[in-house]
């Protein structure tokens, strides 16, 4: 298990901008956990560069990792990057909508912070075949990448 | 015909020497590591250059490389398990080196030859296991129907893949999404290449975006492997296997689970889940992809609970 000394942490997700982490209160947490955001990774690079800066030291994890963590017990509240948010809901970066899911399942509370604004919703279709520009998967495949989701608000309450 | 994938029998023994699929180079090579003692097994095992289905093959065979030694042939067979049941913690080595030890052991008591009793139970055994392994592809391609749209995690070493060509064959219309599967990529090396090779329709996308496909309703059913059951039906499968299940329940979309039955442990919180070194995850050709100050964290399984499960498609391995 990482040794950080609470019993759970931050869990941030999507590329958030700067400005959100003003929002948060960060002065208690040493640690949190970043989810890396594939295709791009930006969002694993963008926020652990923002928690650095902050004397915050970021646990990158891969996306399919955040349920194990839920299990044990290990997030204290998940942080989502959120294009527009309505009483219905909110327009998230993809992934979030696993998170708040395994959020509600869990009882751990979800904060909707400011994504650095998307201009596509869905990304090149190429993008996931390759990883930091070598090519993974074999030639002929079809990749779909959704980058934004929409996370109904019943998952959004606390 | 059906499509055989290497993967589905990624590990074989010709003239002493235990040749075993590289997995890490799939798909751009097809290479066999030559694996001449127990040392090299556990070393394939550990460098994860075989996984899953592989690792059992691996285990078993190796007994056949360690009949010569200079000692003791049980007390050495013995040690043999040892470093095998210690080679990687969630896969239960102990209880497959425990077939062997058991047949060698009553073999010994009872003035028996040992070493004509462990080859006749190793090639029993994985004759047994291939023809049963047959009869589940035939059940997974029961399961598919015509029009399915199928999630799939990580790898099921070719099962999944033959069982697609069989649908093919029977003129079902089966689509597939299989999950890229960080951080070693076996959904995007392994499974959409053997899917391919299958004839079959699959789509690669991230590990984040199983919850998107699931609320546009772009699957209606899920199926994974594992590498472990418990004895109360708990599973532990490749990470990001928990959450998959937690998703496909909340929108209420069959998981089918590739099972393996096993009374070794009680229950999924009683199975040791691997964590390797995080290293492994954050560093990709030689190059730190987030920069020198970011940790990484690397579960290599979590457990599914069996209230998850909607349908086990179990396998007796005789554990």
């Amino acid at each position: 298990m990482p040794d950080f000394k609470s019993k759970s942490i931050y869990l941030f997700q999507g590329i958030l901008s700067a400005e959100s982490f003003k929002k948060l209160k960060l002065s208690k947490q040493d640690h949190a956990f970043v989810s890396e955001g594939r295709p791009s990774l930006e969002a694993g690079r963008v926020t652990s560069a923002i928690l650095l800066k902050q004397g915050i030291t970021p646990t990158v994890i891969s996306d399919n990792m955040a349920g194990f963590l839920f299990f044990k017990g290990l997030v204290k509240q998940v942080n989502l990057a959120c294009q527009y948010a309505d009483e219905n809901g909110a327009l998230c970066d993809t992934g979030a909508l696993i998170l708040a899911v395994l959020a509600k399942k869990h009882k751990v509370p979800v904060k909707l912070l400011i994504a650095e604004r998307r201009h596509r919703f869905v990304g090149d279709p190429e993008s996931i075949l390759s990883f930091e520009g070598t090519r993974i998967a074999s030639k002929g495949t079809h990749g779909y990448v959704p980058l934004v989701e929409w996370v109904p608000a019943k998952y959004l309450k606390e | 015909m059906s499509f055989e994938s290497p993967l589905f029998w990624p590990a074989y023994v010709k003239e002493d020497v235990l040749y075993v699929l590289d997995e890490t180079l799939v798909p751009s090579k097809l290479k066999y590591i030559p694996v001449k003692n127990v040392k090299g097994a556990v070393a394939v095992i550990r460098e994860m250059k075989t996984r899953a289905f592989g690792q059992f093959l691996v285990v078993l065979n190796t007994f056949l490389l360690e009949l010569n030694p200079k000692g003791d042939l049980l007390k050495h067979l013995q040690d043999v398990a040892h470093q095998l049941n210690n080679s990687r913690p969630t896969f239960p080595f102990a209880e497959v080196t425990g077939i062997i030890i058991g047949s060698a052991s009553k073999a010994a008591a009872g003035g028996g030859d040992v070493r004509m009793t462990v080859i006749k139970t190793v090639q029993g055994f994985l004759a047994g296991i291939r023809a049963r392994r047959l009869q589940r592809v035939q059940e997974i391609a029961d399961a598919m129907k015509d029009g399915d749209s199928i999630l799939t995690h990580c790898n099921v070493s070719g099962e999944l893949a033959m069982a697609a060509s069989l649908a093919v064959a029977q003129g079902k219309h089966v689509k597939f999404y299989a999950t890229e599967t960080r951080p070693y990529m076996q959904g995007a090396k392994l499974t959409v290449w053997e899917l391919h090779q299958a004839k079959a329709s699959v789509t690669l996308v991230a590990d984040n975006a199983v919850a998107s496909l699931m609320a546009e309703g772009l699957v209606n059913k899920v199926i994974i492997g594992s590498d472990r059951s418990a004895a109360n039906g708990d599973i532990a499968n490749k990470i990001g296997s928990y959450q998959i299940a937690i998703l496909a329940r909340e929108f209420g979309i069959p998981l089918i689970v590739l099972t393996q039955p096993s009374k070794g442990v009680a229950r999924g919180a009683d199975m040791p889940i691997e964590i390797r070194d995080g290293s492994e995850f954050l560093v990709f050709n030689g190059k730190n992809v987030f920069g020198p100050k970011v940790r990484g964290f690397y579960p290599g399984f979590d457990v599914v609970p069996y209230e998850l499960i909607t349908k086990a498609i179990a396998i007796n391995a005789g554990l």
